[in-house]
């Protein structure tokens, strides 16, 4: 009988049994080989021991490409993924209030979203020109300096690189995409509101029979309530910006311009597989953005307890 | 008195963000009707001087519009029909069935979500190319026939919810698991089936990577790859490219007004997993 | 139910027999009596009506082959083509404009051209073709690519503008900034306006070799010579130029296509897209794109020795067969034909005169109508004129050339963009290219 069940439900996810065999396994342990290998797609793979991984670590001791491409994942998903929580909890809550027209203020919410990716890169492009753009026209209109976006190095996070930099010039390149991130973030908006919707409302009436304010309301209800989704849009979130690559290839030139800002791991291990093809490196490469991923994720299972409800 | 009250100012509050969010697409559609040099000029105008509505002929003209067109319509509704097909009869495996080492399977099923494409595209690239499909649609369809985690999962969640005794009742009636599948399952979970052809449709849609790797001939680009053609040709003639960009986002939109509770839905069944 | 239910799996199997025949569709028909050459590129805009005009003339006058061009996105010309190459289904032609001549044939993948043509043909080709030409498409003292058509920059300056101020021809790259400063000093109206020259990494080559900058060897073909060669040469400080300037007012076939930019009596200056620069018209003044930042740039000028003349760095577009290609011999027949070698000369000159384009011989030069072209556009004069000169150097042909020319683009990009030191970008970005020669030399 048990037999019987075992071939019915094998029989059932078959299709997915074996694409995970011969698209997923298979290509896993590959690639973990070949990261021990010299190979170059047209010739045999030649086993060539840690070499790469030994190379990766002489890149991230000397600031090489690696190191470099792992500055900026590290900045792009920080940022954008610290902000899509504050900005998509505040205008969650801010589109549960009963307004007029609140289905419409949640609709052009949602709207950029559908936007499909290259379509947002050409917009963005557009918009960000630092000569021609209508964002840098807006900027210098109420009195700011305009941004260079995606034509300078710059970073919002640390002081500009060099003294040369005027001031007021802080926002480049990565900036530009984290930008772009935080543009679509209805998707993250419908996930809040569903959760905002599912808090007890007798939770708050009970604070308010307490004298508690809307702030003190939201600290001790709201945000606690929160928290699964929160975690959730956090986990997703930077495995998300960790892969990202459509936008980040189509701004970048193709190679992580200007000056390797936006160069990505995920844009960087693209282009030494598939433009140097050096595949082996790739591999490694992979291998050890896999393993972050993981240890990033498994941390932050680990510590949700603390804060997690 | 409810949380949910605004406070004063919400309505200025509320139309400066959502301003803020859809000015980009209002600048996108007004600028791809503008002409070059109302683009280039110095102060900004909003307003198209004159309507330039030749752009998007233009647009259209300078690639293979309808072909690029026709190419992503198939690649959406093979891509739907692959993942139907194979999603719902895994989904219904994974939750229906009792099988030994079934939620250890369903947990290995989770984990490669958390999975980086980055490690599996060399390998996998070479997988397509011996099965011959390197250069064709089918190397972006066929992988969709065996399943899709997260649509799996998604499906799952969905028909764990139906009654066992409309199932036991259909047994009983003599249906197999797969006539189970068919007329008990499926119909009634037509809303999460939507949802998954839906998110599927704009994943295809969107599908930049997969043409970059795996098609070789114009003729088989979909737009999202033959619109990147379109940009390194016409780089400097931003209201051309606008124009294009415009015709490929309005297919969504469309989507998007007509499948709305779909889509919301879909978005929100992501969520439960948090 | 039922009736949805059939719709449903119509629809299914409309979508597959649907995606079935369009893939049958497409499999190239074998009825058709000529063989199809397929031939990528990646020219788009003004060029893409001459490129298939040309395609046009050559399958008009062939029975025996029929080109099919393809436009590829230029971005990802490398990409499309390393992996059609591994997919198995290569093009039959490429043409291509980076220094990737040297690698790829020492990876094996493209078709050496001895291969195709006669060896009466070669000894030919090797006198029509101008010496940079010869040079784009050579490694290891073989010809891997028949090149079409020369890139040539040339350092244009407003003498009027210069005379108004005192100022004489700059000979030097610190002459440049003396110039950007005597003209519009830094820091007028918010430092926003400045009449200069262009820092832009990706010229970094041509004003490199304009101002007598060198690669330390440019003898690389010696890699051809046995093993121990190899070392020495390796020991030696590898091909590097021996400084890095910053660029002048470059010029090349594009701009002067466009000649007004270069007749206005100041130019103006607007970046596009990414880090490519291009000029837009004569307006009142040079407009960086912000405040300027030549002043951080002083330490990346420095004192060369004089440049000889008509000296620049060259690059050019070229043809390749790859070593999978299945018609070579027609791929041979259109390149020959589009190069206007062995007889097409005048329909190449028509082709040349109508892009702006500069021919990569003296014999198409010398066609009627490409003199009527330099009539009408007098400046192409001076490129054509530079286009035969010997000083014409480029990427030395190494098989890592692709990462020596990325490298210094990258080091370049640095200085600009990050303020870094000049001296020590390059030290480390030639070490890391010594280091890959050394692996790339030790595998075979």
């Amino acid at each position: 009988m048990q037999r019987r069940e075992l071939q019915l439900g094998i029989a059932m996810i078959g299709p997915w049994l074996i694409g995970f065999f011969v698209l997923t396994l298979y290509p896993f342990c590959a690639s973990f080989y070949w990261s021990f290998c010299d190979y170059d797609l047209l010739s045999e793979p030649r086993w060539v021991g840690l070499s790469n991984y030994r190379r990766l670590a002489s890149e991230l001791a000397s600031g090489g490409p690696f190191s470099r491409a792992l500055a900026n994942t590290a900045y792009y998903a920080l940022t954008s993924v610290g902000l899509s929580v504050v900005l998509g909890i505040a205008l969650a809550v801010s589109l549960t209030w009963q307004v007029r027209g609140r289905a419409l203020y949640r609709m052009l919410c949602f709207l950029p979203t559908v936007v499909p990716t290259v379509a947002a890169a050409v917009l963005w492009m557009g918009l960000l020109d630092p000569q021609q753009g209508l964002v840098n026209g807006v900027l210098e209109s109420v009195g700011l300096s305009s941004q260079g976006w995606f034509q300078s190095t710059s970073a919002a996070a640390w002081p500009p690189a060099w003294p040369g930099d005027h001031a007021g010039r802080i926002l480049g390149s990565k900036d530009g995409l984290v930008l772009m991130s935080l543009w679509g973030i209805g998707n993250l908006l419908v996930i809040y509101l569903a959760a905002l919707a599912d808090v007890p409302k007798g939770l708050y009436e009970a604070a308010e029979l307490d004298g508690a304010g809307r702030l003190r309301q939201f600290r001790h209800i709201t945000l606690p309530m929160l928290t699964p989704v929160i975690f959730f849009n956090v986990v997703m979130g930077l495995i998300q910006s960790v892969q990202a690559f459509t936008q980040i290839y189509l701004v970048s030139d193709g190679q992580g311009d200007p000056a390797g800002s936006t160069l990505t791991l995920s844009l960087h291990l693209f282009l030494t597989a598939f433009k140097d093809l050096d595949m082996g490196y790739a591999s490694a490469m992979a291998w050890v953005l896999f393993v972050l991923v993981m240890l990033i994720t498994t941390w932050l299972f680990r510590t949700s307890r603390h804060w997690v409800i | 008195m409810n949380i949910d009250r605004p406070p004063r100012l919400a309505q200025l509050w509320l139309l400066f963000v959502t301003t803020l969010l859809a000015a980009p697409i209002v600048w996108m559609v007004l600028s791809s009707l503008k002409s070059p040099e109302q683009i280039a000029a110095a102060p900004y105008s909003w307003w198209p001087r004159p309507w330039r509505w030749g752009n998007y002929a233009e647009a259209v003209q300078a690639i293979p519009f309808l072909r690029y067109l026709g190419n992503s319509v198939v690649l959406c509704l093979g891509s739907v029909a692959g993942t139907l097909f194979s999603c719902s009869l895994v989904a219904y495996g994974f939750s229906r069935l009792r099988w030994p080492g079934r939620d250890l399977v369903f947990g290995l099923l989770i984990a490669t979500m958390l999975l980086p494409w980055q490690v599996t595209m060399i390998p996998r690239f070479l997988v397509i190319r011996e099965l011959g499909l390197y250069d064709s649609l089918w190397a972006l369809v066929l992988p969709k026939f065996f399943g899709e985690a997260f649509y799996i999962f998604l499906l799952r969640q969905f028909f764990l919810t139906v009654p066992q005794e409309m199932i036991d009742a259909a047994r009983v009636d003599g249906c197999s698991e797969l006539g189970v599948l068919w007329r008990v399952m499926l119909p009634l979970a037509r809303p999460a089936l939507a949802t998954v052809a839906l998110l599927e449709t704009i994943a295809a849609w969107n599908d930049y990577g997969g043409p970059l790797l795996y098609l070789n001939d114009p003729k088989r680009f979909p737009l999202a790859y033959g619109l990147e053609q379109f940009v390194s040709a016409h780089s400097s003639e931003t209201h051309l490219l606008l124009a294009a960009a415009v015709l490929f986002t309005l297919p969504m939109v469309l989507l998007f007004f007509f499948a709305q509770r779909a889509f919301v839905r879909g978005v929100t069944t992501t969520g439960i997993k948090g | 139910m039922t009736t949805r239910k059939l719709l449903t799996s119509a629809i299914l199997l409309a979508t597959l027999f649907v995606l079935m025949a369009i893939d049958a569709a497409d499999t190239p028909q074998t009825s058709n009596a000529r063989e199809e050459i397929v031939f990528w590129h990646f020219w788009g805009g003004r060029d893409r009506p001459i490129v298939e005009k040309i395609v046009e003339q050559f399958n008009a006058s062939q029975r025996q082959y029929t080109v099919r061009a393809i436009a590829m996105p230029g971005s990802n010309l490398d990409l499309k083509f390393f992996l059609s190459v591994a997919g198995g289904d290569p093009p039959d032609l490429l043409n291509h404009d980076d220094p990737i001549v040297a690698d790829w044939a020492h990876r094996g993948v493209l078709t050496p051209l001895d291969e195709l043509a006669t060896a009466d043909e070669l000894k030919r080709l090797d006198a029509w073709l101008f010496p940079a030409a010869r040079q784009l498409g050579t490694y290891d003292e073989r010809l891997y690519a028949l090149c079409n058509g020369l890139d040539i920059r040339a350092l244009y300056c407003n003498t009027t503008l210069l005379a108004e101020h005192g100022l004489g021809l700059p000979e030097t790259t610190g002459d440049l900034d003396v110039i950007a400063e005597t003209i519009a000093p830094s820091g007028d109206a918010a430092g926003r306006r400045r009449m200069g020259y262009l820092p832009d990494p990706r010229r970094l080559w041509a004003w490199g070799v304009v101002f007598g900058g060198r690669f330390a060897n440019p003898q690389a073909r010696g890699l051809a010579e046995r093993r121990s060669t190899r070392r020495r040469l390796l020991q030696r400080s590898l091909g590097w130029p021996t400084t890095v300037v910053v660029m002048g007012l470059a010029s090349s076939r594009h701009s002067v296509r466009e000649n007004k930019h270069l007749r206005g009596r100041r130019f103006r200056c607007s970046p596009t897209a990414g880090t490519r620069w291009s000029w837009t018209g004569n307006g009142a003044c040079a407009t960086l794109p912000k405040p300027s930042r030549l002043t951080s740039l002083q330490p990346f000028l420095f004192q060369l020795r004089p440049a000889e003349k008509n000296a620049g760095w060259v690059n050019g577009n070229f043809f390749v067969v790859p070593s999978r290609a299945r018609h070579k011999q027609g791929a041979w027949q259109f390149m020959k034909f589009w190069t206007g070698f062995d007889g097409h000369e005048a329909e190449a000159a028509a082709a040349c005169a109508a892009g702006g384009w500069i021919p990569a011989s003296q014999q198409v030069v010398d066609q009627q109508a490409y003199q009527q072209a330099l009539e009408r556009w007098p400046l192409l004069k001076t490129f054509v004129r530079l286009a035969s000169s010997p000083d014409q150097i480029p990427v030395p042909s190494l098989p890592v050339a692709s990462l020596y020319y990325h490298e210094v683009v990258q080091a370049a990009q640095e200085v600009l963009y990050r303020g870094a030191d000049p001296a020590t970008t390059l030290q480390q970005a030639a070490a890391r290219v010594r280091q890959r020669l050394q692996e790339v030399l030790d595998e075979h």
